[in-house]
């Protein structure tokens, strides 16, 4: 891969290019799925695919191939450098500097041998021991089954400014999803783990067990009358606003004017309890690597400090436009969050649901509704209706809308069950005055 | 046409060894599916022409089916040695011997074609096709002095593909795509709103001179924008709602297409699946998924299992009629094949999916419509929904207004709908006669598979439903 990159880098230099960036992407997958305990489908595949920017007179062309074959990509460099001139001068375009990296990627864990070593026979067995267990239990009536997958990736880069570096990662996945109830009341939810380590995957017994809990208590819901209530996010849900924070402190989206917070650099956004950080560099965790796709190392960054925005995250190109750092966010032409959490407080959520008089604990979310220019936010929600500080009953067909701003100001308690189960992870927050929508 | 089996370097022979090593442990069907596709991208923003780009893709997925099990296998390396590997590895699902052979090839000529190009995009100049962008980017950047901000971009490909089964079915297509999109952000007293606007289709650039200029694209974007600056917040909690002709076609997609997707009623997840010939809706209600309408996003000449599709009835006055099936589900419910087993590229197997789904025109004059409701909420324009099987559906609208004895008023900003389809489709009271299909700019998502569509809807009623504001 190494030798594949450096050679496109030296025809686009010779064939005219002022500045030459190349990433080849080699992953090998294995996915089973399994339904009523037989196997239903199985996935076993490798793939390779090639990324290129060409900057020459500050005018960008790019091209991707999963065509690797040297006449294909010849002819992709020659295009690019051709067609970088009908693009026009951007004063904002080049690559990174080239910049010391002091990340050592050993230290980051990101590879497990054992992931790559992994039998599919044990694989099979994992998915079918996990929908076995949960179709153990009485109510649960219907099974969308259980997964395996795992992935094995290797990414490479080099640049016309002597950048050169690759690195390995695997990534290791169970998951379960289940129906509830009749055909006419029927609910349904799931759950998975996720990680970069076969021996940290959560076991078939705890996805299981969790996604009948989650299942069952969502059956016989009410609807409730429309008013104004606390909501207690769950962790996932948590996350969920937190991947809609993300997309608004994106430096692309900043200078795009396409986020509420454009302007809030230094500026308060949320209270006191809304600590918010990008973490690149955390081992072992999905969301870690050495560097981005600009090559620039990646790194720990600040975004929210007790409630004032700190830092938007950003590639180089958003940095330079921004004229600000880069915080080494670059995910091929954009950007994206490492380990991005809400910092953990000290109630437990047992305390949390027992502080509301009445309001709604938040477990599921249907639709899209988030609108990065203004914060808003309004989705369908699946929850608990919560009345003294008790769970009284499940709650659907009802919405929840408010404004990431007021969301971020309104947060009241935050709980301390943060885990990292995907990149974008946030622990149980009450939020005071959202409206709730429903008869 | 293009000599595209040169794009592939495999032999008919090659493509039937290679389905014999696919059965070689036994199963009761195999299919390659070839794919060779190009892209060019043209992005403008901040007044500039900010990057332009080329994508290649190729490769080959294969599959063996037995029962109701699919072994899965794809390469982009397609050296005979690496695609037999593949057929190999797909072939693992099976656990006996070679039994059922992989019959010879025949090619299936197909007959006319949905795509409608006399100017092709994709060998089309990129200057020509930059000109199309700035001219969106254009009428949006000054259709207003509250303008801050435009994006506009152009996207067109090509794809080719061949698919070959053990069933002796060799066939192959070139399916072109276009999309201009425009979006644009107004701001006035440090609100800032956005609006968008696109167009295209299977269809080639005479598209934008023909049906909608890239003028009128930024123009449209820039519109829904500056109407945003003085819009109010939604109402919440149940009202009527009138659904906007075109655009509130998503509504369908979501309470009632997937639903009748084929593959959730085998499992008997849907809501539907024990509720084919009952009546679900009122006598107003009649839905059909059509993948032959010329120039549509959702269209096709064969599905991605070769199979050449039908206009299929899904529901018919408010009673069940059918599924959209693929070859795994039909064969399962012994059902005749509709040519909806879809798949986003080579990486995927097909699943069964929409194409171009609509409900029929019905009688009410929209006018009517509007007249009937005293005091709701009017969809303008939705920006998309989803749906779980129980039924529960959300969809988002970008821009409604209030109605008020029977007449628009004030605009209104984004809020999401919520309702359960058996319950909606009963309340689906009054149906216009002024079908019409939205943007061709849609994309549906399922399974983590994103393939082209679009839908579309005349003026309609819906009693009550629930509306998710803040009022």
């Amino acid at each position: 891969m190494r030798e594949l990159a450096e050679r496109l880098v030296a025809w686009g230099k010779a064939g005219g290019a002022d500045e030459i960036e190349v990433s080849i992407i080699d992953g090998r997958e294995f996915d089973v799925n399994v339904r009523r305990g037989r196997i239903e489908n199985l996935v076993e595949a490798g793939s390779r695919v090639l990324g290129l920017r060409v900057i020459k007179d500050k005018r960008t062309a790019i091209a991707s191939s999963s065509d690797l074959e040297p006449g294909t990509l010849r002819r992709l460099v020659r295009n690019a450098v051709r067609r970088a001139e009908l693009a026009e001068p951007d004063e904002f375009a080049g690559l990174a500097p080239l910049t010391p990296s002091a990340v050592d990627a050993a230290s980051l864990r990101l590879h497990d041998p054992e992931v790559t070593a992994l039998d599919p026979k044990t694989m099979i067995g994992l998915a079918l021991e996990t929908e076995r267990i949960a179709l153990a239990d009485k109510r649960i009536t219907n099974s969308y089954g259980a997964g395996f997958s795992s992935d094995d990736a290797s990414v490479y880069l080099a640049n016309s400014n002597g950048f050169s570096g690759g690195y390995s990662g695997t990534y290791c996945g169970l998951s379960v999803g289940l129906q509830a109830g009749g055909t006419d009341d029927r609910v349904e939810d799931s759950w998975y783990s996720s990680k970069r380590f076969f021996r940290e995957l959560a076991s078939p017994e705890a996805v299981a067990k969790k996604a009948v809990e989650r299942t069952v208590r969502q059956l016989r819901p009410r609807k409730v009358k429309t008013k104004n209530v606390p909501i207690v996010f769950e962790p996932m849900m948590t996350s969920w606003v937190l991947g809609f924070l993300f997309s608004c402190v994106a430096g692309t989206s900043v200078y795009q004017k396409s986020s509420f917070l454009s302007e809030k650099l230094g500026r308060r956004i949320g209270n006191r309890l809304v600590d918010v950080v990008d973490d690149g560099l955390i081992p072992g965790e999905l969301g870690s690597r050495p560097f981005d796709s600009d090559g620039v190392p990646c790194r720990r960054t600040v975004v929210v400090d007790k409630g004032v925005l700190r830092n938007f995250l950003c590639n180089v190109y958003a940095s330079r436009k921004l004229g600000l750092e880069t915080t080494g966010n670059a995910d091929g032409g954009g950007v994206s969050p490492h380990n991005f959490s809400l910092a953990p407080g000290t109630s437990t959520p047992e305390e949390i649901v027992r502080s509301v008089k009445e309001g709604l604990l938040l477990i599921r979310t249907l639709g899209h509704g988030l609108n990065s220019v203004t914060g808003d936010i309004s989705r369908g929600a699946f929850g608990l209706w919560i009345e003294n500080g008790e769970i009284a009953f499940p709650v659907s067909e009802i919405t929840i809308s408010g404004n990431l701003g007021a969301l971020l100001q309104g947060i009241a308690m935050v709980g301390n069950d943060l885990d990292f189960l995907s990149p974008v992870a946030g622990p149980t927050i009450k939020v005071d005055g959202m409206t709730v929508a429903g008869e | 046409m293009l000599p595209y089996m040169d794009h592939f370097g495999l032999s008919a022979e090659d493509l039937r060894a290679t389905l014999v090593f696919a059965l070689s442990k036994g199963g009761d069907f195999a299919e390659v599916f070839l794919e060779y596709g190009a892209s060019d991208y043209i992005l403008m923003e901040d007044d500039i022409v900010k990057e332009t780009a080329e994508s290649v893709g190729i490769g080959c997925g294969i599959r063996v089916l037995t029962g109701e099990q699919t072994g899965f296998g794809y390469t982009n390396d397609l050296s005979l040695e690496k695609v037999q590997k593949a057929a190999l590895t797909a072939a693992a699902i099976a656990k006996g011997r070679y039994r059922s052979a992989a019959r010879p090839l025949r090619e299936r000529a197909l007959r006319g074609d949905v795509a409608r190009v006399i100017r092709p995009a994709h060998t089309a100049g990129m200057a020509k096709k930059i000109g199309l962008v700035r001219d969106a980017y254009d009428a949006a950047r000054h259709f207003d002095p509250r303008i801050v901000k435009v994006k506009a971009s152009l996207r067109n490909s090509v794809q080719f593909i061949a698919i070959a089964n053990s069933e002796g079915l060799l066939v192959r297509d070139v399916r072109p795509m276009v999309r201009l999109t425009c979006v644009a952000i107004a701001e006035k007293d440090g609100r800032r709103e956005s609006g968008y606007w696109g167009g295209g289709g299977r269809t080639g650039l005479e598209y934008f001179r023909d049906v909608l200029t890239p003028g009128r694209i930024g123009a449209e974007a820039a519109a829904a924008a500056v109407l945003l600056l003085g819009a109010t917040d939604a109402p919440a909690g149940e009202m009527p709602i009138v659904l906007s002709p075109g655009h509130s076609g998503v509504l369908i997609h979501e309470a009632v297409g997937h639903l009748l997707e084929a593959d959730f009623n085998r499992k008997k997840t849907s809501v539907f699946w024990n509720k084919m010939g009952k009546k679900v809706g009122t006598d107003q209600v009649t839905i059909h998924d059509d993948p032959t309408i010329p120039a549509s996003r959702g269209s096709y000449n064969v599905d991605d299992e070769g199979t050449v599709p039908r206009r299929t009835l899904l529901i018919e006055k408010g009673v069940v009629a059918g599924l959209l099936q693929d070859r795994l589900s039909a064969r399962l419910m012994r059902k005749p094949l509709t040519g909806h087993g879809r798949r986003q590229d080579y990486t995927h197997w097909p699943v069964p999916r929409m194409a171009n789904t609509y409900i029929d025109p019905g009688e009410y004059d929209p006018a009517e419509i509007l007249a009937s409701v005293k005091k709701g909420f009017y969809v303008d324009s939705l920006q998309g929904g989803q749906v779980e099987d129980s039924g529960k559906f959300t969809f988002s609208v970008s821009l409604g207004h209030l109605i008020e004895d029977g007449k628009l008023t004030a605009p209104v900003r984004q809020a999401t709908l919520i309702g359960t389809n058996i319950d909606i489709l009963k309340r689906l009271t009054m149906v216009g006669t002024d079908l019409a299909f939205g943007l061709q700019t849609g994309t549906c998502s399922k399974e983590g598979q994103d393939v082209p569509v679009n839908d579309g809807c005349p003026t309609m009623k819906i009693s009550r439903m629930t509306v998710g504001g803040r009022r």
